[in-house]
């Protein structure tokens, strides 16, 4: 971590020396740490410090990026000569106007202390306790817990100048026995707020109970799924719909329909940096504050994300969801929330007379038909057949193929907790359980012939 | 070179402090990605990558630590960290690694190209991409017409505690252009050479005009649009014929993947998954019929699956995986390879100098048919099927068995001719009855090597540069469509 005045005062000098008309500095670096383990034991334990800064420069109309992990003035002012020779030789963007002016952004706290200082040694020690408690029950361990620290900044000749620091701590905790797996995780940018004994202990029980897994026909067939789920999905929404250029592009299901309805009056989407269980980056890429952006709105089509150019070119204002510069996919929403309900998981599973619960999804794509939301995916780590309120056995992971928009138009209940679901670079899925009727299932895994 | 004395300097210092084994990787990148969309260049980066990693084995536990800043004081400080981390793992021990006898290597590779793309001026670039755009665009149903290509220049240098010392200079090239037609709701897409960018071989410029992308632009356009009004494809069961670069994606998948060693091992349980293809399986598991015959191959030249020596200095080789449908070798590493006895494959890459090496694919290759079968030979001695092409999606399970690939267009086949195109073609099935049901696979003239460029695995993720050579094959009872 070089800190905010030091790393401030470097961008700003080499902005004010760049020879391009504009200049627009994005700076991304810092330390982590990973800790993976499996059978109890640490196989692979890493940590890297890099610093990458992403020199975007205006001469009229035209942009040219160049990306340097050089923290030197003089290898950053020599980039900005490069990204001006870039710029030259590229068509004009009608629809760039100028970087963003200077703004005031949300206070999010995303650095703690405590998870800085967080060394490879503390998480092999956590990791020694959560093997021994495993071990007490016969199972094994695999998994990884990362933590460490990273700062973004954006600096460009408009004056505009927005720093953030963030901190991580991410652990998964896989526990194996000879019949099955299960998996649980946590994330939180204070590590002192995860309860690791606790997350291996529901780890350990879910494990106890994925055995002897029978094979069950495919077909419909409701389904409870649990918040890694709905993160896998809505990751494909954001991609293939909620972004700016599939929708300007005519892909998402989304084009020329705002204002219908195409998923169920309980559905409510929205992408937020502030909410009471996580907190995100209060600015884009291009320093733009970001807004909060309802998708979909009881069912309704609302909006999609944008940045400055996309926003442009769609005639609307940017909601602050740009990507690093030079990047070809226009905006992306990154703090995606589905609105909590009243329900709870334990209720959702008393009221099946019979369907699956599902833990987690295994390798969604969402490319099958995107205007339908169309996508295909496995179970894992932990399927189960629910009757009578009751879960009764484990059975084998099952390929699905389903409508997103469908599935959506047929939740029957959504639970009040959510869980964060995140990645290290300040992006997280804030997801509830659901209850989704008649949920379509096409295969089975299993080594024979089906 | 001064980095390389202070790398050499840190491993004498690791030495010395009783680590079992080290290594040094140092890594200089420079990279050019230009993607451009209908009139308007939507991405256009040029990036420069540099730093080093050292990996440590400490009392048989590893550790491994990576920076950017290149002084004296930062390598040394990256090499204590290093061995700090393995110390970590000890902490956790329940088996020392070992690793095989593979000799240390002092030598160096280069790969050939003719036009080093990074001196071809960006306006003949963009002119090439923005030439087939126009192309693709000629028809106003044609929504969104894409073209990208991509660059990459690595130069690396590896030493190890054992005496390896290796230069390795490696040039990539890759490029592609697609169509999405758009009317009345419906949405398809035509990609050429294939999708996912196009293809990536090590060569230079020379590459990207040999793919004629202006050339290929009508015939893309013209598939585009034709499926707009095709039939979708039935749900059926039927004899389905794989042309080459969804080939190489299914055997990606399909075999690639579940014959990493570590894998099999349990490494990746957490994360991508584990393998079907367990230790039992070794040497006598019926993977596929007699006619399969599957190798690993990092030899092959202009390949972005070859290379000179591996990340932890092993030479690249022409290993056999499937041989006569038998399941017979995993690609492995210097770990891995002792556990099922036999020495390593030369299979750990790393994404970059931040990264450990990991166990990753080569040149996974099928072997061409015996006889000299071309595709229309292999259409026309076809009675009922579908012939599909192009990725479009891809799931698999985390074993590898259950697979669902959905292709960019079809073709229904009715005695021995294609009759009509089918639009939104997806075909299912498990690993072992799908390979064991291929009966024909065209012969060497339609043999054709593809560059993968996007292979993930790993956490942190690691994007691998992989190739897939295959022939056009014909598998029977395949179940096509999606079941309502």
């Amino acid at each position: 971590m070089i800190g905010e005045e030091q790393l401030l005062g470097l961008l700003k000098r080499v902005v004010s020396r760049s020879p391009a008309e504009r200049t627009e500095l994005v700076c991304m670096g810092g330390r982590s740490g990973l800790t993976r383990y499996t059978k109890s034991a640490i196989h692979q334990n890493v940590i890297e410090e890099d610093t990458s800064v992403y020199v975007r420069v205006a001469e009229g109309k035209r942009l040219g990026v160049v990306t340097v992990n050089r923290m030197e003035e003089e290898e950053l002012v020599q980039a900005a000569a490069r990204a001006v020779e870039v710029a030259r030789h590229q068509p004009e963007n009608p629809y760039f106007e100028d970087f963003p002016q200077p703004a005031q952004y949300q206070k999010t706290n995303t650095y703690f202390e405590a998870t800085a200082e967080f060394t490879p040694t503390a998480r092999a020690e956590t990791m020694k306790k959560i093997f021994a408690q495993s071990d007490r029950l016969g199972f094994e361990v695999a998994g990884a817990f990362s933590s460490g620290e990273a700062e973004i900044a954006v600096l460009n000749s408009n004056g505009l100048s927005a720093y953030q620091p963030l901190t991580h701590a991410q652990i998964t905790i896989v526990p194996v026995s000879e019949h099955g797996m299960s998996r649980s995780s946590a994330f939180s940018h204070d590590v002192s707020t995860i309860d690791f004994e606790g997350l291996a202990a529901r780890g350990l029980e879910r494990c106890a109970l994925n055995k002897d897994q029978q094979e069950i026909p495919v077909g419909q067939m409701d389904v409870i799924l649990e918040p890694s789920c709905l993160a896998d999905v809505i990751m494909w929404l954001s991609m293939i719909a909620f972004g700016s250029s599939s929708f300007i592009e005519g892909r998402s299901f989304l084009a020329g329909k705002l204002g219908e309805q195409s998923m169920g009056d309980n559905i409510t989407i929205y992408d937020s940096i502030v909410e009471p269980e996580a907190q995100g980056l209060p600015f884009d890429f291009q320093g733009f504050p970001k807004q909060k952006v309802v998708l979909i709105e009881r069912g309704i089509n609302r909006g999609v994300v944008f940045d400055t150019m996309s926003a442009n070119q769609a005639k609307t204002k940017p909601t602050g969801h740009g990507l690093p510069p030079g990047m070809p996919h226009g905006a992306i929403p990154w703090n995606v929330c589905l609105e909590p309900g009243d329900s709870s998981l334990e209720e959702m599973i008393s009221s099946c007379r019979r369907g699956l619960l599902v833990t987690n999804f295994h390798y969604v794509n969402g490319f099958l038909a995107p205007k339908n939301a169309l996508m295909t995916g496995m179970t894992r780590y932990g399927t189960f057949l629910v009757e009578d309120g009751k879960i009764r056995h484990a059975v084998k992971n099952l390929r699905w193929t389903e409508s997103m928009l469908r599935a959506f138009s047929n939740v029957q209940a959504i639970s009040r907790e959510r869980e964060v679901i995140s990645d290290e670079g300040g992006s997280f899925a804030l997801m509830p359980a659901v209850y989704v009727k008649d949920f379509t299932f096409t295969g089975v895994q299993k080594e024979e012939s089906e | 070179m001064e980095t390389k004395e202070w790398l050499k300097a840190a491993l004498e210092n690791l030495s010395r402090d009783g680590v079992d084994y080290a290594d040094a990787r140092h890594l200089d990148r420079e990279s050019e990605s230009i993607t451009v969309r209908n009139e308007q260049v939507a991405g256009l980066s040029r990036k420069s990558d540099s730093g080093f990693g050292i990996r440590v084995l400490y009392k048989g536990s590893w550790g491994f630590a990576a920076s950017a800043r290149l002084t004296e004081a930062s390598v040394m400080d990256t090499a204590n960290r290093a061995l700090e981390v393995a110390r970590a793992s000890y902490l956790t021990q329940r088996e020392a690694v070992k690793l095989d006898g593979s000799q240390p290597q002092r030598g160096s590779y280069k790969s050939d190209f003719e036009v080093d793309p990074f001196t071809v001026p960006l306006d003949k670039k963009l002119g090439l991409l923005f030439g087939a755009l126009k192309v693709l665009r000629q028809d106003k149903r044609i929504g969104v017409a894409e073209g990208s290509m991509s660059f990459f220049r690595t130069d690396k240098l590896f030493l190890s505690t054992e005496g390896a010392e290796i230069m390795q200079s490696i040039m990539e090239s890759g490029a592609g252009i697609s169509a999405t037609a758009m009317e009345d709701g419906e949405l398809q897409r035509r990609s050429y050479p294939d999708s996912h960018g196009g293809d990536c071989l090590a060569r230079g410029y020379e590459f990207i005009e040999s793919l004629r992308l202006v050339e290929n632009a009508e015939s893309t356009r013209e598939e585009a649009l034709a499926l707009l009004s095709a039939e979708p494809c039935p749900a059926d069961t039927t004899d389905l014929i794989i042309t080459s670069s969804q080939l190489g994606l299914q055997i990606h998948e399909s075999c690639g993947h579940p014959t990493e060693l570590d894998r099999a091992l349990g490494t990746e349980i957490s994360y991508a998954g584990g393998s079907f293809l367990t230790l039992d399986k070794l040497g006598k598991f019926r993977y596929g019929s007699k006619i399969v015959n599957l190798y690993g191959d990092a030899t092959i030249p202009g390949s972005i699956g070859s290379f000179g020596y591996d990340d932890e200095g092993v030479p690249a080789q022409r290993f056999p995986i499937i041989k006569a449908g038998i399941f017979v070798g995993y690609l492995t590493s210097r770990e891995t390879a002792p556990i099922v006895g036999g020495q390593s494959t030369g299979a750990m890459r790393a994404q970059g100098w931040n990264h450990i090496p990991l166990i990753r694919m080569v040149n996974i290759n099928l072997e061409p048919g015996e006889e000299d079968l071309s595709l229309d030979d292999l259409v026309a001695d076809t009675k009922d099927g579908i012939l599909v092409a192009t990725n479009k999606s891809w799931s698999i399970d985390d074993l590898r068995l259950n697979f669902q690939f959905g292709c960019e267009i079809g073709w229904e086949i009715k005695n021995g001719k294609r009759v009509r195109m089918l639009k939104n073609p997806v075909y299912t099935g498990i690993t072992p009855q799908f390979w064991n049901s291929c009966d024909a696979i065209c012969g060497r003239s339609e043999w054709r090597l593809w560059g993968l460029p996007n292979c993930g695995k790993g956490e942190p993720p690691q994007t691998m540069h992989v190739g897939h050579g295959t022939a056009p094959a014909r598998f029977r009872n395949t179940e096509v469509g999606v079941k309502k």
